[in-house]
């Protein structure tokens, strides 16, 4: 199994920002778009994100697995809840409206009715639903793309998380290479005894327990290997002074103008929604 | 010997919740073979044992951070971007089983077995509830919506994988421990 990072240097505008100001102004919009259903904003803010997938130089074909699962999920999650139901959110900010299309149906022997009617006023909640949902996936699916992972520990350590944590998870980017190796050893030594990891009979729960043969060396391995680390490490006094990284990171203008942009339109977003009570649903009359 | 902290992040947990999230990540990503037909982006994860485990043999910040980490790896690897909310769900599913990392003596026996269980039970609940309800919030559905879309699959899937597999981790795992003697 070859398991490796979607990123590769594409030399593109998004990639000259310093990481941490892409992951605190990426939240800062997050935070920002969640505080609307007016399908005007939820517009503008769809077209930054998708300006930035763009200006990140990532193409269809690395991109349209996320793509497609972003469509499946929303559409079924949209089509039950504000085509066909009406309910939750939409029950609280639509209520009535002017149907599109509507029938009745009378089911014989019980004689039970079944009225639906979609109105305008739910098709415009679903394409706020849609803007909504593609724009905050927009936003946080360039990240791996185009986000070198080594320098992800020392990116969460100059946001503010404490130095173990940050550690940690540089270290379980780097043990993922390793990892995948012995996987891959593991697999390919229990089909040299006749494993099928493919084979489909037996149903679900024996498909489960075949996962095991696979899953036990490898975890009790590493649970292993990973004793004789903390050893090494303890060895060295981890964790007791200060961590210093190997990678530098140093913010230049350009990095304090996105921050200041994403910290700007989120102000300017709270001042909108609390102060001037603007962003609740609607929709062109 | 004075005990140690069920809260205590040292040298070990700091090793233990790297290598637990690398190998979420990596499993999760070598046995998505197996898929829930109809269910959004609910995938069936044998590798979602990996949390759970970790909890319960190292603790429950190395549990949380087992699954946070880890998944969002394993998003990582795949190209799915990153979904928070999802982490914090895997996390919570590793920290409840660790909250009882301390009452297990023996991992191969039954009444330590059983205890687990039950905690893979709640963990996969509270941490699969936390995700899904955050669709309340982030796509506007309704609560109905979410159980049976979100909540549903991933829950079902987790505990069916979760009860066969971290027993079977366990009695391994008690094998290292006589082995090492920690």
């Amino acid at each position: 199994m070859l398991v490796s990072f979607q990123y590769r240097p594409r030399k593109s505008v998004i990639e000259r920002f310093d990481p941490r100001a892409r992951w605190i102004a990426s939240f800062a919009l997050l935070f920002s778009i969640v505080l609307f259903w007016d399908v005007r904003l939820l517009a503008v803010f769809f077209v930054i994100a998708m300006a930035q997938v763009f200006l990140a130089r990532i193409t269809w074909k690395e991109t349209h697995r996320a793509w497609i699962l972003l469509i499946i999920l929303s559409t079924i999650m949209i089509v039950v809840n504000t085509i066909i139901t009406g309910s939750g959110t939409i029950a609280g900010v639509v209520g009535s409206g002017k149907p599109v299309f509507h029938f009745e149906i009378k089911i014989p022997l019980v004689g039970w009715e079944i009225r639906y009617a979609l109105t305008r006023e739910r098709l415009w909640f679903a394409l706020a639903q849609y803007l909504r949902v593609f724009s905050i996936g927009a936003l946080f699916l360039v990240i791996p793309f185009t986000m070198d992972p080594r320098i992800y520990g020392v990116t969460f350590r100059g946001i503010g998380l404490p130095d173990k944590l940050a550690f940690t998870m540089d270290l379980a980017f780097r043990f993922i290479p390793t990892l995948a190796r012995d996987y891959q050893v593991t697999v390919d030594a229990q089909r040299a005894r006749g494993f099928e990891l493919e084979k489909t009979e037996g149903g679900l729960f024996a498909q489960i327990r075949r996962v095991a043969p696979l899953i036990v060396p490898v975890t009790m391995n590493s649970i292993l290997a990973g004793e004789d680390i903390a050893n090494a490490m303890d060895l060295r006094c981890f964790g007791l002074k200060k961590r210093t990284w190997v990678e530098a990171l140093k913010y230049q203008w350009p990095d304090y103008l996105l921050i200041g942009a994403g910290g700007l339109i989120l102000i300017i977003c709270l001042i909108l929604r609390f102060g001037l009570n603007f962003g609740n649903f609607w929709f062109p009359t | 010997m004075m005990k140690k902290s069920l809260w205590a992040f040292g040298t070990r947990e700091v090793v233990f919740s790297a290598i637990g999230a690398a190998l979420y990540a990596v499993l999760s990503y070598g046995t998505n073979m197996l898929q829930i037909a109809g269910s959004g982006n609910v995938s069936f994860r044998p590798a979602v044992a990996i949390p759970m485990f970790f909890g319960l043999a190292f603790g429950p910040i190395v549990g949380f951070l087992t699954g946070a980490i880890g998944n969002t790896l394993s998003d990582f690897l795949s190209g799915y971007g990153f979904y928070g909310w999802w982490g914090l769900g895997n996390g919570l599913m590793g920290l409840v089983p660790g909250l009882i990392h301390q009452t297990i003596t023996n991992f191969r026996g039954a009444a330590d077995i059983i205890k687990s269980e039950v905690m893979v039970v709640v963990g996969a609940f509270v941490g699969m509830a936390v995700a899904s309800l955050s669709e309340l919030w982030v796509s506007g559905v309704d609560f109905a919506t979410t159980v049976t879309i979100n909540f549903m699959p991933a829950f079902i899937s987790n505990i069916v994988n979760g009860l066969i597999l971290v027993p079977i981790l366990m009695v391994a795992y008690s094998a290292i421990v006589a082995r090492s003697g920690r």
